[in-house]
């Protein structure tokens, strides 16, 4: 009875062995099957070719005609989006906080999914419960509570306040997956270091850690995911100086409006760096959406 | 953050003890880290006082650069930081830069009429009776930066924009047209332009406050002017009168001559539609020159105010107009005799021209007069048949907005979901929701 | 034996467990281990939703907190008037929202979870595929959408007109009756992947001998999904339910992005979180503090109270399908 989506971040479903002969009825079910999985392929990833496409194309055409290929692609797009409206910055920012709070979020919670995992004491149950709880919460509503704590710490506008608050909104999911996988590993390993005489850290470091490094990975491309895009935070908690990407794109079309071929260079800079993740580690992020489902 | 090492000031309302050690650690943290930064002023942070100014003209960031260079001459040992942020945005930014215990601005750009309310109740703005003079300033000005329960001034007025119908001087030489002096030529001209191909009037009523201000432009003479709200406030008259449902009519009778569509439009593509020549007018405020002209420095931009329509109650066209803001003193300032000092300027005809000059914008000090040769026909508009835009005047004090209210119900209008009457009594229920008639 | 759901599946491991796990360790280790994640939690998540309530409770001036004011605040929402109408249409958006995803997302979602079970060509790129739009930040999905349904400049319906379909070239994001499907349609074509492998997740889990042996005995492809397949992939729905249900409570950036502030046009897409965000930061009103925190507690006990009870009621049918 043990959860295999949980236990295990390879959960991209097995080929189902090959039956051996197909009757004639089930091979229409099969071509109509495959026009409806192609057919929205070119629905999911028409809108995307569509903004790197526009993001090449000069403004005059753009405006004459909404569909139509670059005739010569204009970089310059790219070239004014990203110094002259600030994206370098952003795109900083973007990559300090995001970075930053998922490597905080992770660590803490690996410390504390540990301990509600391998050990026994009074309130385990109860403190497991209490951040299974912040699955459910709407943490945004606690938005103007927040900003005045910040206030308060001397955190406001800064990129600090928002990394601890992004770190904090990672625990729940993080604890939650990662007291999971570490349930699933033999008691036989840490018995084992037990008696070599580790002491309880050294066990949780040097051999219990390695063995989740998966779920590790996982998780911490989920946050990822989540943080990179997130709005709502930085358009209340910070200043144009920290701006992250997406806030920073909501002041990029309110000044750069009227030109619509720098929006698309815009949307494509805020969106490359995830596809980019994507494509090098799709494994996990399957897993880490699927590890999701758990919650 | 720490951008200054003054003391500061708490708020009262600091969330708890725990935060409030951590507050002092974190005042610990910065005092050390301004001490690290190198100081612009050779280490003499005793002698120079830098007061930030907020904004929410990011477009207006070289322009207020010069013109505080002017300041900061005549006043050896003030330095002034000019900030700009996002106008959409800037409320949320405002409110939360004016709670901060300590770095948040020191003067800071206000938005006229309700939105500074909260901040002059909750005591965040100093008053400013009795150590800045307005006096000869006009009423509706001053009015946008006065505490709506005190009375009391809170901030001197920068901005006045004025409200026309904006048009492409070469489309309308190309189809022959004049500039319409009655309410025919202005429908003959839409249908001229119409059989063209070319959109007569770019709009849209996607964003409820282009339809308030769209309203004003072609209803006022047919509501009455500001004499009508001045009435609704006495409790005098509503919004169901006949008068007032009829000047609704009177936009929603123009959506022949709207883009296609005009609710689904987005702002930015109703501008889009006005720079780049596809449409022939622009029913909207002197401060849309400046994207215009960004987008295109070559079009031809010229203005008319809308003619008087069929049953108008006025009897000649009106230009419609509003302060546009104004600059107020952050209470939590530490600076607080620097910054009023710089608020004192504000009001001179000194900074009044810099501003028109620097800036491109109509001045609200009185008498100064911008050199863009279209502001400055536009503010001689104003100046000689000037109307309070009224719904910002008198009904921007509470949610929902008046202007939001209207525009709201123009754009069920326009969506044939709603007849003038249905729109009227809309309005007047939504805006009833805070606004209580004086007795 | 079967694993298609999680939250059954994790009791089920504490279950065995606990038996096992018997060690006691110090206090000092403890702290170590549970003290940073705890503070992080409590302090800037926890902390921040306890306030909220008692901001509530309170009258306010701008920022400054005046006395006790008892449920004044919440009488705003939930006395007969304007302010508790656009509540309760707000309200309404969001159930809107919530039933026309699920219909939309989640049915999507299964068909190609289960047609991509099968391997067919092309099987990684197709997921792939699907899955892309949802790495895209979903304030970039609303301005792109945005900028693709402009009636004057858009793609979408210079595309329509382009091939002949004139008529289907409406105001999609600009007609009240639209504009909230459109908005529900473009969400769905960000997030259909993440069902879709949700169930992927939860099919690889089914071995694979129960549908060949329903097929032996003779059963149709249909009757194998419906009869055996289906049943056990409830509670991975349950799971999928509850998260797009949370989700959608909180949906505010590709409406903000594709609709305004306001939820435009006339009001017919404004949800509870944009009601929220105006309440909170664009009210002229000085009580905005109060009023917002307010609509927080309600809006809260709702989405959690609902959560919670949802988790019950797929634990307790779980156990029945055991």
């Amino acid at each position: 009875m043990t959860s295999q989506v949980i236990a295990e971040p390879r959960v991209t479903p097995r080929p189902a062995p090959r039956r051996a002969r197909t009757p004639l009825k089930q091979r229409a079910g099969g071509v109509a099957a495959a026009l409806l999985l192609w057919g929205y392929a070119a629905v999911a990833l028409a809108p995307l070719l569509l903004m790197v496409v526009n993001s090449l194309r000069d403004e005059a055409s753009l405006r004459s005609q909404p569909l139509g290929l670059p005739t010569t692609p204009q970089l310059g797009n790219y070239v004014r989006a990203w110094s002259e409206a600030s994206f370098s910055t952003y795109f900083l920012n973007s990559v300090v906080v995001t970075v930053t709070s998922v490597a905080l979020g992770t660590a803490v919670s690996a410390l504390a999914a540990y301990a509600l995992a391998r050990y026994r004491f009074p309130g385990n149950g109860l403190l497991a419960a209490f951040f299974l709880s912040g699955l459910m919460l709407p943490i945004r509503l606690g938005i103007v509570p927040v900003f005045y704590l910040l206030d308060a710490m001397g955190l406001l506008g800064g990129r600090t306040g928002l990394i601890f608050i992004y770190a904090a909104s990672g625990v729940p999911f993080c604890v939650f997956v990662l007291t999971a996988f570490f349930r699933q590993l033999p008691d036989e390993l840490e018995e084992a270091a037990r008696i070599d005489g580790a002491s309880e850290l050294r066990i949780f470091g040097q051999v219990m850690l390695p063995l989740v490094r998966p779920a590790l990975a996982t998780v911490a491309l989920f946050q990822f995911i989540t943080l990179w895009n997130d709005f709502f935070f930085p358009l209340v908690l910070v200043e144009d100086a920290a701006y992250t990407l997406p806030v920073g794109l909501t002041r990029f079309f309110q000044e750069y409006g009227l030109t619509q071929s720098l929006l698309y260079s815009g949307l494509v800079i805020t969106t490359i760096p995830l596809v980019v993740v994507f494509l090098f580690a799709t494994k996990q992020i399957v897993a880490g959406l699927t590890a999701g489902m758990s919650r | 953050m720490g951008r200054r090492t003054a003391p500061r000031t708490l708020t009262r309302n600091s969330a708890s003890q725990i935060s409030r050690s951590l507050l002092a650690a974190g005042c610990a943290a910065t005092l050390a880290l301004t001490a690290c930064a190198p100081s612009t002023e050779g280490g003499s942070a005793g002698d120079t006082t830098k007061l930030t100014v907020w904004s929410w003209r990011t477009e207006d960031i070289a322009g207020y650069n010069k013109i505080f260079d002017v300041y900061e001459k005549k006043h050896p040992g003030v330095q002034v930081e000019f900030k700009a942020y996002k106008n959409t945005e800037y409320p949320t930014i405002l409110q939360t830069g004016l709670a901060k215990s300590s770095g948040g601005p020191d003067v800071a750009q206000l938005k006229p009429f309700g939105p500074i309310q909260a901040f002059i109740e909750g005591g965040n703005l100093t008053a400013l009776d009795g150590k800045v003079d307005l006096a000869g300033w006009p009423e509706e000005v001053v009015a946008a930066a006065k505490g709506k329960k005190d009375g009391k001034t809170y901030g001197v007025p920068f901005a006045i924009q004025t409200l026309h119908v904006l048009y492409n001087k070469k489309i309308f030489a190309d189809n022959g047209i004049q500039v319409p002096t009655t309410w025919e030529d202005l429908k003959a001209a839409g249908d001229k332009l119409k059989k063209a191909g070319i959109t007569p009037m770019a709009t849209t009523a996607k964003e409820p406050w282009v339809m308030g201000l769209t309203h004003e432009i072609f209803g006022a003479t047919r509501m009455g002017g500001d004499k009508f709200a001045q009435d609704v406030v006495a409790g005098k008259n509503d919004f169901t009168d006949p008068d007032y449902t009829a000047s609704l009519q009177t936009v929603a009778d123009l959506k022949p001559y709207f883009p296609e569509d005009v609710t689904a439009v987005p702002y930015l593509d109703a501008q889009a539609l006005f720079s780049s020549g596809k449409a022939a007018m622009y029913p909207g405020g002197a401060y849309e020159l400046g994207p215009f002209k960004k987008a295109d420095p070559g079009l031809d931009i010229g203005f008319f105010d809308a003619p008087l329509p069929p049953g108008a109650k006025m009897d000649k066209p009106v230009t419609p107009g509003f302060a546009d803001g104004s600059y107020g003193v952050n209470a939590k300032s530490p600076n607080q005799k620097e910054a009023l000092e710089l608020v004192k300027w504000m009001a001179t005809p000194e900074f009044g021209q810099l501003f028109a000059d620097e800036l491109k914008q109509i001045s609200a000090v009185p008498g100064v007069s911008p050199k863009d040769p279209l502001l400055a026909e536009m503010i001689a508009k104003y100046r000689s048949q000037g109307e309070p835009y009224s719904m910002a005047v008198h009904f921007g004090y509470g949610e929902p907005l008046g202007r939001d209210a209207e525009g709201e119900a123009i754009a069920s209008m326009l969506l044939g979901k709603m007849d003038a009457k249905a729109a009227g009594t809309k309005i007047q229920k939504d805006i009833s929701a805070w606004f209580k008639p004086e007795e | 034996m079967v694993q298609a759901g999680g939250v059954s599946s994790e009791r089920a491991a504490r279950g065995r467990r606990r038996s096992r796990r018997s060690r006691v360790p110090s206090v000092r280790l403890l702290v170590f281990l549970l003290a940073p994640a705890l503070a992080l939690y409590s302090v800037f998540i926890i902390y921040p939703l306890f306030s909220s309530l008692q901001y509530s409770l309170f009258s306010w001036a701008g920022t400054r907190q005046l006395g006790f004011a008892g449920l004044e605040n919440f009488e705003r929402w939930l006395q007969p008037g304007l302010y508790r109408e656009r509540l309760l249409r707000a309200f309404g958006h969001n159930m809107i929202f919530f039933a026309g995803t699920m219909l939309l997302q989640t049915t999507l979602g299964l068909a190609f979870a289960v047609l991509l079970h099968r391997s067919r060509a092309g099987k990684r790129f197709l997921q792939t595929a699907f899955t892309l739009p949802h790495l895209v930040s979903p304030i970039v999905v609303g301005y792109l959408w945005s900028l693709m349904l402009s009636p004057s400049f858009g793609a979408v319906n210079a595309g329509l007109r382009g091939v002949g379909l004139e008529s289907l070239a409406l105001p999609w994001t600009g007609d009240p009756a639209l504009s909230l499907p459109t908005v529900i349609v473009v969400n769905a074509w960000q997030w259909v992947g993440f069902p879709m492998l949700l169930f992927g997740a939860a099919l690889a889990g089914i071995p694979e001998e129960y549908g060949n042996a329903a097929r032996v005995d003779g059963a149709s492809a249909w009757q194998v999904f419906r009869k055996i397949t289906f049943p056990l992939l409830i509670p991975a729905i349950g799971t999928v339910s509850v998260l797009t249900f949370v989700g959608n409570m909180n949906v505010i950036d590709v409406i903000y992005a594709m609709q305004g502030s306001q939820g435009q046009p006339a009001g017919s897409t404004d949800v509870l979180t944009l009601l929220f965000y105006r309440t909170a930061f664009q009210n002229p009103d000085p009580a905005a503090i109060g009023q917002s925190s307010a609509l927080a507690v309600l809006m809260f006990v709702f989405i959690f109270g609902v959560s919670m009870l949802a988790i019950r009621v797929m634990r307790r049918a779980e156990g029945r399908l055991r």
